[in-house]
């Protein structure tokens, strides 16, 4: 799912910093920026059982206060319309389960462990029907019992675009699910039973929930720890928007409280059974989550290490606070990459590849990242790919033989080989002084490197732009970008969506049948080798067309108080690990 | 600014009655002295007036020479790229002075931390674009104020109803909501015109002269109530004189008092309101202004004081500075509000 924090133009009142899910190999290394090696595609335990193995040390009781800075959060709680990486990581961990989940161990891998289904799923051999066989001892917050029906009226919500306009389902169940053609989901579609959808079947008995697929779908136990493919109430108790105000937990804590962009409390759900869960603590008597905190002050709260810091976790750090952290936090300050590459992406008709390529050569890449307050090597790492680290198959290549760097006397040869016009047209967002900044050292960079720079300002998000074809300001454009971040590990949720032909944000409008035809085929190899295949594809479009310009990777910096517990962070969700910390007493 | 500037109440006018109880003028030879004239001897010995004009005169200074003076020290507003004179922290190497190293002389200020542009250059070009736009924007609110309180006071009836109308319903329209509307409206019509520094400008002024009017047109227009009752007016009006020239010739002279006050308290009101509009983010972004660097100062006031510190003096002392000399020249101008 794209990042709405686009390139140098990160949006203040970004609402959803959307994306989620998959994993890497521990936190990025930093200055080096070598993230290295992965086999998180295929950390998977399909055998793991609650309860959840004990953190070393952990203590009961205690309130943990989490600030997030400059974050707006959730809109609403609603499992089935969470598409974002702070609701997500949240309510997953401590809410709301779904048929699989993620499981982050001492060392910081992430595996792949089941949550309400009592395995990761049974697949038929092409992966067109999955079955979950559902544990019986998880409940509501009532006490009352998770069954099988409500398991599958979960996912059938999912199907609902018109209702959750914003939930990841409009993305994935209702490409791969049978019957989506017939059925618009229980709330839109009045003629159709959500039973009698082809899609998912139930049976209480037996506890189990089967999946129909329309295609091939090897990726089902991923998109099963999305909180969307968990249970809702039947009938009207979940009717939308109602329900996402007032969520009925079925994790470790449930809801006290809640005001959008403002405060989230959670308290002990003491109906939650640690036996039937393999991945969850309930160390803290209880969360308090600050919605769009001050970043300046909430840095100034945590470095403070006081009473109130003590027990608090904040999600992000500024630039400026950077380097007192690094001397003082030691370990609490937490650096964890997050599955996400920022692109410029040229107008594939308007420019040849020379062009592409002096436009690798001539945008600044670390003064742009240190005008716009990132930390040029920490929070941002030259990409080299179009995967990013930690996704199961990313090649390791080189366009060049060596990694882009700033070279405007390269850039300026390369232009002249050029048959095109070296205009660089982009946009960028005018209400946030750091996209200012940022664009205008990107226009001088580049200028310097021989083009003709035109930055218009806009007003609203970048991405309104530049995935609307009939805007004329986006017709004139030379180079768009698009920031994309993995729902999980797999080049499957990130090379179709942008570099398909007529993808959404496929921005740059890239399309070459020979590509189109090869990621057409990914799904039809046999599992094990599809990770492999589009680690070929990535490393095919970049050397033979090279379309984008990957800029960057995203790494995101935690900081906890000095009684938190096993400070670390989430690489499957790339938020804290809130599933594992506690309050030391 | 809906803000009051000055009350009417507050505002005299040149009196033109012999000063004899004028203690400058006790045991020497009675001489006439024009109301101007007696007004700046006044001024001239206030002490707090003198210091504040030369505040202020230092600052238009900077204003119109902040070419010149930045060809003088070397330096300029351009875009440098950042990442080679910065700290991890974003903060200046000490070698390009503070906060960790001394002040040189390539960069009298010091360098902004994240951009590393010179701080100095920023410093006297948002002084300019300060005093510019601020300066620009009380002429325009002054004319339009005068010019609708003028005909509003003396043609009296369904005009003076409907521009009271008009005066009113811009007074109950926020000034800030506003701004924050009609900024992003004329940005976004204006986004591809090669001139969209210029149209940000005029488009800033247009907004701090559209909402700064009114309270000028009320005090005119009741200066103007009660002058034009006056015998000089009346007579005026028996020979003839045709309104334009009366307005004009008439009353206009008779209203410099409360004019001068007037502009020069809504000088610094608009100083403020360009920088608090720029630190939202929502006045001029295409040049440098004192707001947006505060803006930036915020987060790094702890690692880079100085830093903050430079746009807010500027605007502290400027802004002082011009409200004290308006209160002085109140002071002098008004014979019954003597200290």
């Amino acid at each position: 799912m794209r990042r709405t924090k686009p390139l140098a133009a990160l949006a203040v009142a970004s609402l959803l910093a959307l994306a989620a899910c998959g994993s890497g190999d521990g936190p990025g290394e930093g200055t080096e920026g070598s993230f290295g090696e992965t086999d998180a595609g295929k950390d998977k335990d399909p055998n793991a059982e609650g309860p959840a193995p004990e953190v070393e040390g952990a203590e009961s009781g205690g309130t943990i206060t989490v600030f997030l800075p400059g974050d707006y959060g959730p809109d609403d709680l609603d499992p089935t319309n969470g598409w974002s990486v702070t609701g997500n990581s949240i309510q997953q961990a401590l809410t709301s389960r779904s048929l699989t989940q993620y499981r982050v161990d001492s060392d910081g891998n992430a595996t792949l462990v089941p949550d309400l289904a009592v395995d990761l799923g049974q697949p038929n051999d092409d992966y067109t029907q999955w079955t979950f066989q559902l544990r019986d001892n998880a409940s509501w917050e009532d006490g009352s019992p998770i069954t099988a029906e409500e398991v599958a009226f979960g996912i059938a919500r999912s199907m609902d675009s018109t209702a959750f306009p914003g939930g990841p389902g409009t993305e994935y169940s209702t490409q791969f699910f049978a019957g989506a053609d017939e059925f618009e989901g229980p709330y839109t579609d009045k003629d159709t039973d959500w039973t009698e959808w082809e899609g998912v079947e139930f049976d209480n008995d037996a506890n189990t929930v089967t999946i129909n697929m329309s295609k091939s779908f090897p990726d089902m136990d991923y998109w099963g720890a999305f909180m969307a493919i968990g249970p809702a109430p039947l009938g009207k108790a979940s009717n939308p928007p109602a329900y996402g105000q007032n969520i009925m937990s079925n994790g470790p804590y449930k809801v006290e409280s809640f005001k959008a962009q403002d405060e989230l409390v959670l308290v002990k759900n003491d109906q939650w059974d640690p036996e039937s869960d393999p991945a969850r603590h309930q160390y803290a008597d209880k969360f308090i989550f600050k919605f769009n905190a001050d970043p300046d002050q909430t840095d100034q709260i945590m470095l403070s290490d006081n009473t109130e810091s003590q027990t608090a976790i904040s999600n992000d750090l500024s630039a400026s606070s950077y380097q007192k952290a690094l001397d003082t936090l030691g370990d609490r300050l937490v650096q964890q990459s997050a599955q996400c590459t920022g692109f410029l992406y040229p107008d594939y008709e308007k420019t040849d590849m020379a062009f592409r390529k002096a436009i690798a050569y001539g945008y600044p890449y670390e003064d742009v990242w240190a005008a716009t307050g990132q930390v040029p090597g920490v929070t941002r790492v030259q990409a080299n790919s179009i995967m990013p680290p930690g996704m199961a198959g990313k090649p390791d290549y080189f366009v060049d033989g060596e990694a882009f760097s700033y070279d405007p006397e390269k850039a300026k040869e390369l232009l002249a080989e050029s048959e095109v016009e070296p205009l660089y047209s982009a946009i960028y967002y005018e209400p946030d002084p750091l996209a200012v900044a940022g664009a205008k050292v990107a226009q001088k960079g580049l200028e310097e490197a021989g083009f003709t720079v035109k930055y218009t300002p806009v007003q609203e998000s970048p991405y309104s732009t530049w995935t609307n074809p009939d805007d004329k300001l986006n017709k004139s454009l030379t180079v768009r970008g698009v920031n994309w971040c993995s729902d999980w590990p797999s080049g499957s949720t990130f090379i179709p969506s942008l570099f398909r032909g007529g993808a959404t944000y496929n921005t740059g409008g890239f399309q070459e049948d020979e590509i189109d035809e090869m990621i057409a085929d990914v799904p039809s190899l046999p599992i094990e080798e599809q990770a492999d295949a589009w680690g070929d594809i990535d490393e095919k479009i970049m050397t033979e067309f090279f379309p984008a310009i990957p800029v960057n990777y995203y790494n995101n910096l935690f900081t906890f108080g000095s009684k938190i517990g096993n400070p670390s962070g989430d690489e499957a969700l790339g938020a804290p690990n809130y599933k594992n910390v506690f309050v030391m007493q | 600014m809906s803000a009051e500037t000055a009350g009417p109440e507050t505002l005299g006018h040149l009196s033109d009655e012999p000063k004899g109880e004028d203690p400058g003028t006790k045991g020497r030879t009675i001489t006439g002295k024009s109301p101007m004239r007696i007004a700046m001897g006044r001024l001239l010995r206030d002490k707090i007036a003198l210091v504040c004009m030369a505040v202020v005169l230092f600052f238009v200074l900077i204003a119109v020479f902040a070419g010149p003076l930045q060809k003088l020290f070397g330096v300029s507003t351009e875009t440098v790229l950042p990442s080679q004179f910065l700290n991890l922290d974003l903060t200046p190497k000490a070698e390009y002075g503070p906060p960790y190293g001394p002040l040189t002389m390539e960069h009298p200020f010091g360098i902004a931390p994240r951009t590393a542009t010179d701080n100095l250059a920023f410093w006297l070009e948002g002084a300019q674009n300060s005093l510019q736009i601020a300066a620009i924007a009380t002429v325009l609110a002054m004319l339009l104020g005068v010019t609708l309180g003028l005909l509003g006071g003396f043609l009296g009836g369904a005009v003076d109803r409907f521009l009271t109308f008009v005066t009113d319903f811009f007074l109950t329209l926020p000034f800030i909501l506003a701004a924050l509307t009609i900024a992003p409206i004329i940005n976004e019509r204006f986004r591809d015109s090669p001139n969209y520094a210029t149209v940000q400008v005029v488009a800033l002024i247009g907004v701090l002269a559209g909402f700064g009017w009114m309270s000028v047109a009320r005090l005119i227009r009741g200066e103007v109530l009660s002058l034009r009752e006056r015998e000089f007016v009346q007579a005026a009006r028996v020979m003839g004189m045709p309104t334009g020239r009366l307005l004009i010739k008439e009353l206009l002279p008779n209203l410099v008092a409360p004019i001068v006050v007037a502009s020069s308290l809504m000088l610094p009101a608009f100083v403020s309101a360009e920088a608090g509009l720029a630190f939202l983010g929502i006045g001029v972004t295409t040049r440098p202004s004192w707001g947006q660097t505060l803006n930036q100062g915020i987060s790094f006031f702890e690692t880079y004081p100085l830093y903050l510190y430079q746009p807010l003096i500027g605007i502290v002392l400027l802004v002082l500075a011009l409200n004290l000399l308006g209160d002085a020249l109140r002071d002098a101008l008004d014979p019954k509000t003597r200290r």
